[in-house]
Parts: structure tokens; sequence; C-alpha cells
């Protein structure tokens, strides 16, 4: 898949000669990790034991015929396939255990506040069925109340579950891909069938390039090398053939693995597993078992409506407690406990918060980051730790020449993405002879059919390495094919593993010379080892010890670079000896392969997105540390991290230090190193206080060789330092580890199925810059959700007070119950949105991320501050407003106090007001309802000013900007028009309890909206003044 | 992880514990000593400055208004009418003449209402002319008229003490609600009409149920400081008795026809 391909060149400098010889034991010792890691995990245990069960690997293929009732050459029969394919089911992986959408439902119905609403409802209709059962002519409003609050419940039950179901469909829309065709044998014919449908016993043939679609018993190959990076996180291509090699099945070479790649060379297998029952669906399965985490934003929003619900039922309690006290009749105490519960509880913020996310992730997905699960925008955000893959997510996901080395001088060449020209001095006759060797000693084609797609984004057919050639010599050179065209190939030995080198024998294009060249590339010391000439500035001249040196130092230098290092050199062939019809012979070689002339070297490497180091300065600066785990070589992921600046420029690993003091690494103070580059067989060595250790004290540190399983070791070594930990990944093996991470990221384009299902988030680019996109994104969020409960709490004081008022000074009541309602989730709702638009107030890439127990969403300060002193403000002038309506009508605030069991005596129908006046009861009524209105109007018009306050937290609004958030005028807008309906629209029917209102009414509390603004502009210019005081303490949410 | 783990009670209460007194930092819920303090302090100014914030606009409020009539009468611009006595729940009486506990509390009520009127209480008040208003917008004090209770006739309570209960042919009384400044058009007058059922006698007084315009305008309780009691002193008094033989009285709905173009809304609704 995405991985690098094949490895063809190994680099061999000092120190790092090991490759090959821990290759092996590594590979082992990775599946014994990954056995003794999910032997943890008890009901797998049997299961992975099973796996290694399995012999086929060791039987011929008579036996695996008759094991499977399968013909080699035949096949299996239509009608046998399509049994077996009955019994065993399709050749797929199951997706994880979904919750029934019911569940789905369900637990929305029930979740947040739901709860303390539906007892409500039951309350309300407890109490009507007490007052109906001793009066048969009782009102009706407390069934009406309690059907509008189980409403309140169901709707945003069902929006919520509307949301998630909507951003799951996004992901299941994209998983769904095209269904992979399989090449198989049946009934004795070859036939394409989508791979889902093969059955154990099928045989199929793979080519260079597909996708292996089940476990296969390899039967004949050609050449057949696969990318088992997939499974084992290594990256090296293995060949694989008919012969079994190994006792263990994941050792022997004579199975292919569901999901790996087939790089190149043709196959003929038996599939001998299907769908779950493969290697690679075991391991996903085990995905499964890896507990999901919940999210630190569910932690935070439970926590909050634990807080709300808190208070909400105590306040409740309370009064009806006080109102039982006061001899209030108990009924009455009921319902008062409901209006309480009412007022209390936002209704319509858990509706708002899931939109809010659900827009910031649809933000998130125009930058390409595709969020699964809402509630991972806002983790994101507090990430405290990246452990990024390093190919495809740092790096660009292909070999690239990064340096060139002739002329006993090292020229850099352009590796950003979109080059199209390299700039590095061409004028030397060294560098003609160069290019001609990279032009024609490369194996490489670009797929016909392209010459309008740029040179960079071509399809090659042919090895990394090759490409990376192939394209650099097109873009200095042009037309290679055409050059190759004339420089006829009359022979050629490609690359394998004991030779080292790569060579062809060209024609020249030179019609006078007739001579041939003899092109040559390898391993750099194999290429020195059969030269006896260097050319220098075009000139040949013998090489010696000097230019020996030269050539070592160079190697060195670009191989410390990390870079994969190619030699190059070549021989022109004597006419007389190798006239133009000799016959050249690869078998026997009857050509010179010594004596050469060594012309240069090329270094290659996967270079790093051009974004990527400015993402993670990003990250530096945002307090993220960012963590390289790699299979790749120690070398290459230290140039890698140090080219992106994962290791700064300026630190140094402890083997560096080491090496500058000239003592032994273990002399060296670990502390004093603040970088690390450890290896996947350190990891494995150490105790888990050991891996605490490395990650407390180095700040920059790269995991390199690591299998995908020590991914899942280093995940859990960061979670217990209390890091909220992103995790990337693309294999299936990846998966465990993106299911443990507080979020995991997988790969869109690179990523296996497996990966995306268990990951949080899916990014579209793979770019790691996209990462920190979204790290801004989900800061934001963080913000600004604050903002939006800060703002909806606010009001529920104002809407709160009546109540206590009403009971304990036993005035009309100033706002009813469904009035409440229609506050919460009417007028309300767009304004709690809008802010969810609100821009950084500062740079919020500069501080650090925030603590997952000590930063709350909703703290002391947010609560106290909403409720105790802008909720406060509120309500006086609501009861300014209230108080105003009832004097102007007859009523002064003297004569409403204690005036309630009068008032709501329906026997006095001439209940006298402060002027003699008499009132019927339903001429009370009404004007109960106009003091209603004008309750909700006055809540209304300084929910306006709160709106306005909430757009920052520090800054002053004029900082700020009072119209570069548009949406938070249409939430201004939606409230006064909302307002205006319901004054105006609905005000003669009766159940809504709203009326019509004198215009003056709608601006009573105006001077009270002025004085909530300039009261928090005064906070928070005190906090700017003073940071750190007593008061940025206390008034800073 | 450690979160899921259910934390020991001990642990849980030594937490509490430490919350409401944590000995180390000297922290009692969470603050210091100083800590509480000052936020108290800063608590005390703050609702001192809201409280004086409120007394000030309220004041302002209050200054926009007159002490001898509301700013608006909108609401009741048409007056209620008040049905004495009230019988319980919706307005069906029901009584059995053999039962005086049927009734009894009716007449008590009736005997509480007309109190006000008795001769002696209204014996400073003015003897008014009939059927014109009773303007004094330049009278300082505001007086009121005398309503006479003999223009009840048998209901008035000076003959029958049990206002013909006992007899089956109950007085109910119909009040129009004092409102400042009324002046109705035309003789205002009660209508009473029989809902349904089977004839019967229905007599109202004074005669018609009329009101007479005497008792307007009201001039509002400050101006207007009359003697009179509890409610309405000067007399939108109109007393309706509905004879009717029999045992039983049920479901007789009185209704006020057009008191000149004053359509009490509230009736509607009674």
């Amino acid at each position: 898949m995405g991985k690098k391909k094949s490895e063809v060149y190994s680099v061999e400098v000092n120190g790092i000669k090991d490759i090959e010889t821990t290759n092996e034991g590594d590979g082992k010792e990775k599946y014994r990790g990954l056995k003794d890691h999910l032997g943890h995990k008890k009901d797998h245990q049997k299961e992975l034991k099973k796996e290694l069960d399995l012999d086929d690997h060791k039987l011929n293929a008579k036996e695996l015929e008759d094991k499977y009732g399968t013909n080699i050459i035949r096949g299996l029969t239509s009608t046998k396939a399509a049994e077996i394919l009955a019994r065993d089911g399709p050749n797929a992986l199951s997706p994880p255990k979904e919750t029934s959408e019911i569940i789905k439902f369900l637990k929305q119905m029930v979740g947040g506040f739901s709860i303390l609403l539906w007892a409500g409802a039951v309350l309300c209709w407890i109490a009507f069925g007490i007052q109906f059962a001793k009066d048969k002519s009782a009102s009706m409003d407390n069934v009406y109340l309690g059907f509008v609050l189980a409403l309140v419940v169901i709707f945003t039950g069902i929006f919520a579950y509307y949301q998630e179901a909507k951003s799951t469909n996004i992901i299941a829309s994209f998983s769904k891909m095209i269904p992979r065709q399989a090449l198989v044998i049946r009934d004795g014919e070859k036939k394409e069938i989508p791979a889902g449908q093969l059955v154990v016993g099928d045989i199929v043939e793979i080519k260079g390039g597909d996708q292996i679609p089940a476990d296969i018993r390899i039967l004949a190959s050609h050449g057949c090398k696969v990318d088992n990076s997939s499974l084992t996180g290594e990256s090296e291509a293995q060949s694989r053939s008919c012969d079994f090699t190994h006792e263990n099945p994941l050792e022997t070479k004579n199975i292919g693995f569901y999901s790996t790649t087939c790089l190149e060379g043709t196959a003929t297998g038996m599939v001998i597993n299907t769908g779950d029952r493969t290697i690679i669906g075991r391991i996903a399965s085990l995905a499964s078992g890896v507990g999901n985490e919940k999210t630190p934003i569910a932690i935070e929003i439970e926590h909050f409506v634990h807080i709300v619900a808190g208070v909400a039922v105590s306040i409740g309690v309370i009064f009806f407690i006080i109102a039982v006290s006061m001899k209030y009749p108990v009924l009455e105490s009921i319902i008062f406990l409901i209006g309480i519960i009412v007022a209390n509880v936002p209704e319509g913020l858990l509706a708002a918060v899931t939109v809010s996310l659900s827009l910031t992730a649809k933000r998130m997905a125009k930058k390409n980051c595709l969020v699964k699960n809402l509630e991972a925008v806002e983790t994101l955000g507090s990430t405290s730790i990246i452990c990024s893959d390093k190919t495809g997510t740092l790096t660009q996901n292909r070999m690239t020449v990064a340096h060139l080395w002739f002329d006993n001088q090292i020229y850099q060449a352009d590796t950003s993405e979109d080059q199209e020209a390299q700039i590095f001095d061409q004028s030397s006759a060294t560098w003609a002879s160069l290019s001609k060797i990279v032009t024609l000693c490369n194996r490489a084609e670009f797929r016909p059919g392209q010459e309008t797609v740029p040179i960079m984004k071509k399809i090659v057919v042919g090895d990394a390495s090759e490409t990376a050639l192939l394209k650099f010599s097109e873009v200095i050179m042009g037309d290679i094919m055409e050059t190759r065209k004339r420089n006829r190939k009359v022979a050629e030995i490609p690359f394998n593993s004991t030779n080292k080198f790569q060579l062809s024998i060209h024609e020249t294009d030179d019609p006078n010379d007739k001579r041939f060249l003899l092109v040559m590339k390898g391993a750099p010391e194999r290429i020195l080892e059969k030269c006896s000439t260097i050319m220098i500035n075009g000139q040949e001249q013998p090489l010696n010890e000097s230019s020996a040196e030269a050539f070592q130092t160079a190697y060195m230098e670009l191989g410390g670079l990390g870079e994969r290092v190619l030699g190059f050199c070549h021989l022109y062939l004597p006419e007389d000896e190798f006239p133009d019809t000799y016959p050249f012979d690869v078998e026997t070689m009857n050509f010179p392969t010594s004596d050469l002339c060594f012309v240069g070297l090329l270094s290659l490497i996967d270079p790093p997105r051009s974004t990527v180091p400015d993402a993670v300065t990003k990250c530096r600066s945002a307090g993220i540390k960012v963590i390289m785990v790699t299979g790749d070589h120690p070398i290459t992921a230290k140039a890698i991290a140090k080219s992106v600046g994962i290791i700064s420029a300026n630190s140094e690993t402890v083997e560096d230090i080491a090496k500058r003091l000239n003592v032994p690494v273990e002399q060296v103070n670990k502390r004093d190193a603040k970088a690390a580059v450890v290896n996947g067989m350190e990891l494995k060595e150490m105790s888990q206080e050991q891996l605490d250790e490395v990650l407390i004290n180095h700040t920059e540190i790269v995991f390199a060789r690591t299998s995908p399983q020590q991914k899942l070791i280093i995940v859990e070594g960061c979670q217990r330092q209390d890091a909220v930990v992103a995790v990337t990944g693309d294999g299936v093996n990846d998966s465990p580890a993106l299911k443990k991470a507080d979020i995991g990221i997988a790969m869109g384009i690179a990523g296996s199925d497996a990966a995306k299902n268990a990951a949080d988030m899916v990014l579209l680019d793979d770019n790691f810059a996209s990462i920190v996109t979204g790290v801004e994104e989900g800061r934001l969020i963080f913000d600004n959700l604050k903002k939006t409960i800060a703002f909806t709490l606010t009001k529920n004081i104002a809407e709160l007070c009546p109540f206590l008022i009403f009971i304990i000074a036993g005035i009309p009541l100033p706002i009813g119950t469904i009035t409440i309602l229609f506050i919460d989730l009417g007028t309300d709702i767009i304004p709690s949105i809008a802010l969810a638009y609100e821009k950084a107030e500062s740079d919020i890439m500069n501080r650090k991320p925030r603590h997952k127990k000590k930063d709350r969403l909703v703290n002391q300060q947010l609560a106290l501050y909403s409720y105790l002193h802008i909720g406060i403000l509120q309500s006086l002038g609501a009861f300014l407003a209230y108080f105003t309506v009832y004097t102007e009508q007859g009523f002064r605030p003297t004569r409403l106090i204690f005036l309630r069991s009068e008032w709501e005596d329906g026997n006095i129908n001439d209940l006298e007001d402060s002027y003699g006046q008499e009132w019927t009861r339903y001429q009370r009524k009404y004007l109960e309802w106009i003091g209603y209105t004008s309750f909700f109007v006055a809540i209304m018009v300084q929910q306006i000013a709160d709106l306005i306050i909430r757009k920052t937290r520090r800054n002053s609004i004029f900082q700020q900007g009072l119209f570069r958030n548009k949406v938070i005028w249409i939430g201004i807008a939606s409230q006064i028009i909302i307002a205006l309906i319901l004054s105006y629209g609905f005000g003669s029917i009766t159940a809504m309890n709203f009326t019509t209102l004198r215009v003056q009414y709608w601006f009573v509390a105006i001077p009270y909206a002025i004085v909530i603004w300039l009261y928090d502009e005064f906070r928070k210019l005190l906090i700017r003044r003073y940071p750190g005081s007593w008061w940025d303490k206390n008034m800073y949410y | 992880m450690t979160k899921d783990e259910k934390k020991p009670l001990e642990q849980t209460l030594g937490e509490w514990k430490r919350f409401i007194y944590n000995p180390g930092s000297g922290e009692i819920l969470g603050r210091t000593a100083e800590s509480w303090g000052l936020i108290l302090l800063f608590y005390l100014a703050f609702y001192g400055f809201l409280a004086a914030l409120f007394t000030f606009t309220m004041w302002v409020m209050l200054q926009t208004l007159s002490d001898e009539t509301p700013k608006y009468r909108d609401q009741i611009s048409s007056p209620g009418l008040t049905i004495v006595p009230k019988p319980p729940g919706a307005l069906e009486f029901s009584l059995n003449i053999s039962k005086p506990a049927t009734y009894e509390n009716y007449i008590d009520a009736i005997k509480e209402f007309l109190r006000e009127y008795e001769g002696k209480k209204q014996e400073h008040l003015l003897q008014c002319r009939n059927g014109t208003f009773f303007e004094q917008d330049n009278i300082f004090p505001k007086k009121t008229c005398k309503f006479s209770l003999e223009t009840l006739g048998p209901c008035s309570g000076l003959n029958d003490v049990n206002f013909g209960y006992p007899d089956g042919n109950p007085c109910i009384f119909v009040k129009m609600n004092r409102i400042i400044g009324l002046r109705p058009q035309g003789e205002p007058r009660i209508v009473c009409a029989v809902k349904e059922g089977t004839e019967v006698n229905l007599a109202t007084f004074p005669k018609d149920g009329r009101l007479d315009l005497m008792y307007f305008p009201y001039y509002g309780k400050k101006l207007h400081n009359s003697q009179c009691l509890k409610s309405g002193s000067f007399l939108q008094e109109s007393a309706t008795t509905i004879k009717e033989p029999g045992e039983l009285s049920t479901a007789r709905s009185c209704s006020p026809g057009p008191v000149s173009e004053l359509q009490p809304r509230s009736v509607n609704r009674m």
C-alpha cells in the first residue's frame, strides 16, 4: 500500500550494518511482542493460538487439494464455491459491532438532561392526575406542560441522533470503496469475481500491484514480492515462493496474507482463509477488544451536566421544602419544583453543542480532516502528544533525489512536491555522463498516455528508487523515453541482492561513435570496487587514495543524512573488441564488469512534505509534543525528524553527546539530552518505568524500527503521563493503537479499512499539516463552547429567580414554564450556535494544550460569573420590566407582595389593585401573561447584550470586532424576530401564554443590557491589566 | 484506565473531608479564610451596587406614575361582574331546600356582602340625584353616593333574612367591578335570561337590573376615599333574584344584557 516500496539497495554505513541481520530476529520478536501484548486480552488468547496452528504451509499440493476439496488446475466448481460461500460467509472483514440504531436512539433519549425533563413531565402528569381526581374541572395546563417537556426531550433526542447519524454516514460512504476484484480459477476457467466472493479452496492468481484478496498458500510464484508492512510494519519487500521455509506460518515464504500488496511478479495461490478468519481479520477484531476511551469533551459535557443537574435538583428540593414549610399544598409545591427544574436546565444547550461540533467537523472536513465521531473534534484540540507515522504523513511517500556528488562536490537537489526544474550547476561534463547513466540504467517507465500530467504526478511502473531517478532525469532532461530509444539497450542485468548492482549496455546516440556504453548503478561501495578510474570535470583520472577518501567522506555524509545512496559508473566498450554484432550474454557476463569509470553518487530520500516543518513548529509553540514512530531505520528517521523539526537543530541525543564528548554512551547523563532516538529493539527491552522515563525526560523523541504493535505500548506510555494522545496510522496492525489513542487518525489515502474503522478521524490527504489545522479548530471550538455555555447558563438565573421570588414573596408568577421553554428552545438557539463561528481571541496555537483534569469546560469561574453576576443582573432587568407592567396597570409592587393566594384564587372576581379598581380572574390572568411576555422580552433583550459580551473572554469587544462574526448578527436578528412573532403573531393563542406588548415595554430592560455590557468590559479590562491578580483568577473563565 | 475504577469509599470521604477543611492549606470549602473574606467582600460590594441600581431604576419608573389613576386601564376597559354568593367550582348552584346545610354558606356570604350597605354605615353618605353621572372632578374630597338596600326588594335582607333560599327562590347578587373613570352610556343594566329548560320565574332588582348612573364615575382609591369599606361602596351593585319554584334550583345562568355599549367581556366567561 502506501508504504515505501521495496528497499532495493541497502545503505551500509558504519554502525548500521545490522539491518539485515536484525530484520529476521526483529520480525520474529515482533510477532512475539504481538502475542505477548494481545495475550493480556483473555478472550483472544485462544484465537491467536488457533492462528498459529495453521499448518497449510507445511502441506504439499496434493494434501492441500485433499484438504480443501479443490483442484489446483481447474479450481473449485461454481456450485461447490457457492456452497462454501454460504457456509463461511463472504470474504470481507466484518465491520466492528455497531450498537443498534434503537439503542443509539434510546441513549439520546435518556442522556444529558433528558432524565431530568422526563421526571418533570411525569411529575406534571401525576400532578394533573391528582388535581383531576380532586376536581374534574382542573386546568389542563399541567398536561400541556408535561407534553411540551416530553416533546422537548424527544425532539432534542431525535436531533442529536440525526446529527450523529449524519456524521457516521459520511464515513460509511467513504469506506464503501469500489469492491476489489480477484482473478480466480473456477470450473477450469479464469474469471474476475469480486474479492468478497472468494472461498476457501479457490485458486487465485495475483500479479504486481494487486492486493492479496485472502490468506493464500502460494502454489507457484514468478518473482513474486509482497509488502507485508500493513501486517508487520516491515517496509522491506519480501519474496514469496511455494517453498516451505519456516515453521511459523507468519515467517514462511509460501503464505501470502490478506490485504498485503503484491509488489511485483506473479503468483498462483490457494485460498486457505477468508474474511475474519484471516490473520489480518483476527488482528482487526482485536482492535475491538481495546476499550474505547470516553472523549475528553464527552467527559466535560458530562461534568457540566452534573453541575447543572445538581444545581437544578438541589435548588428544586430546597424550595420544595421551603414551599411545603410555608404551608403551600404539596401538589403546588411539586409544580414549583417542575418550574424550577425547567428554569434551571438549559434545554437547548446540548443541541447547540452538537450543532457547533458538527459545524466544526464540516469545517475540518474542508481542511481534509474527516471526523467520524463528532466529539473527536474537540479531542484533537486538547491533544498534547501526537504520535505520527513518518512515511506518507511527515514525508511525501515517494523517493526523490536529494543530493548528488560528482566532481568531488555535493550538490543539493530540489525535493519539493511540485518541482519543475533543478537548479544545481549542470555545466560540468561529469554531469553529462552521470545524467546519461541515470537515464539509461533504469528500468522504470512512465505509463503511457500521461502527456498532460505534470512530471511529478505521472504514474511510473518500477520501484521507488528507479521512479525517483526517472522523474529526476525527466525533469532535467525532458523526454527520457525518447532518449532511451535513441540509445537502444542491447543487454541488461537487473538488480539482485547478491550483486547489489544493476547494469545495462546500450548503443550510443552519437552516429560517429560505434562503441557500446556500459552503465551501472548500485550500492556505492560495490560500484567503487569495480572502478579503477574516476571522472573529474569530464576527465577520467585514476582512482587514487585521495579520491577514494573523498568518495568515502561524501558517502558517509549522505548516508548520515539518512539517505539511500547509489553509485554510478560507466564504461565505453572498445569498438574493436565489441563490434556491432557482439552477442552480449548476461548469464556468462562476456563483457567487462571491472575497471570501470566512477562518475558520481546520487542519494535518495523520501523527503518531508514541504508543509510539515511549519506544522511541527506550530505544534511546538502550541505545546504539543510530536513523537515520530516509524518502522524505518533510525538514521533515516532521525534525519527526517531533524529536517522537519521534530528534533530541533541544536538538540542532541545521548549518542550525539557521547560522540561529541568522546565518552561511552553510558557515561552521559540522559537528562542532558533533549532528543532521543529509540530503536524498536531497545523499546522491547524497556520496562514500563523506563519507557515512562524516556517519555518524560526527552522532549523530542523518535521511535525507529518499531512494529505497529509497539505503537500501542508507546500510546499507553503517553497516556500514563496524563497526555491526550493522537496517533496516526494506516496499517491493519495500527488499529489497536488507533483505538487506544484518545484520537486515532487514519490515513485516507494509504490507510486500510480496518485502520479507518478504528480511527476517530480520517486524514484525507495523509498530511501531517492537516492535523495541525485540526488541532487549531479543536481548540477554537473548546473556547467557543465555553462561550456558548456561558451564554446559555446566564439566563437560567433570570428564569429561576421568578420562581423563587414567586414562592417566597408571593407575587404573581413573573414567567411561565412554557415561556421559559420558548427562550431556551426559541430565541436562544441560533445565538448560541452563532458563537461557534467566533474567531479566536488570540493565537490559540501559542498556548499549552489544556490539561485534561484542570482546564474544565465549565469551571467554577464560568458558573459563578454566569449565574451570580450576569444572571443576577439579567434577573433585575427582567423584574424591572415585570414591575413596570404591573405598576402601570395598577398593581404597585407593594400591592403585589403576598398577593399570590388571592391573585390565583379563581373565586375572587373583584380583586382590588392599588387604585381601588377591581379585577376579575380572567383580567388578572391576561395581565399575568403580559407580565410573562414582558419578562420574556426583557430576558431576550439582555441576552442580546449577553451574546455580545460572550464573543470574547479576555479581549474587549472592540479588539475582537463587532462585525467580524456575521452569524452573531443573524443570531441577534433571530432573537428579535422570534420574540416579535411570539408576541404579535401568537399573542392571541392562549395556550402559549404570550400577549401583544406595548412598544415601550420592549425597551425597559435596555439600561440593564447596557450595564451588562459595561460591567463585562470592565471585567475584561481588569483581567488584561492585571494578569494573575485576584480578579484574573476569580473572573476569567 | 484509572477513571474506570471505583474509588474506595474512604478515599471519597477523605477527599470530601479535605474539601470541607484542608488542614494543610487552611482551606475551607476550597478557599482560604482570606480568599473567602475577599470574595464575600466583593459580592457584598457588587450586590450592594446592584441593589442600588435596581432601587434607582424602580424609583425612576415609579416617578412616571400618577398616584390617582394607573397609567393604563386597557386590561380592564370593560368592567367585570362579580357574583355573590360564589358557588364552588363552576358557576352552578345546587341546593336542596330540605337540607339547609346546602345553602347556609350562601346566606352567610350574602349577609357578609350586604353588611357594608347597612343603613348605619351609609349615614354620612350623600344622597345623590338618580339617573345622572355624579361628576365631581373639581370637588375634593370626592363624595360617595348612598345605596339604599330597599331597591333590592325581597333580596334586600331587610324582610327575608334568608334571601329566599329555604323557599327555593334564592337571591343571587351580581356586582359590577369598579373601574376608574368609567361612564356608561345610555342606561346600564344587567339582563338575566334563562339558559335552558323550562320556564323559570326570574325577577331582577332594582327594576330591570338597572345600574344607576349616579354611581359613576369612580375616581380611584386615593381621591375617592369613601368610608365605605370593603367592596365598591357607591354601588354599582345590582341584585337579581331568581325566583324559581321547586325544590332544586340547578344550572340557571344569568347573563347581563347590554349595559349601554359596555359589554363586560368577563361575563362571557362566567
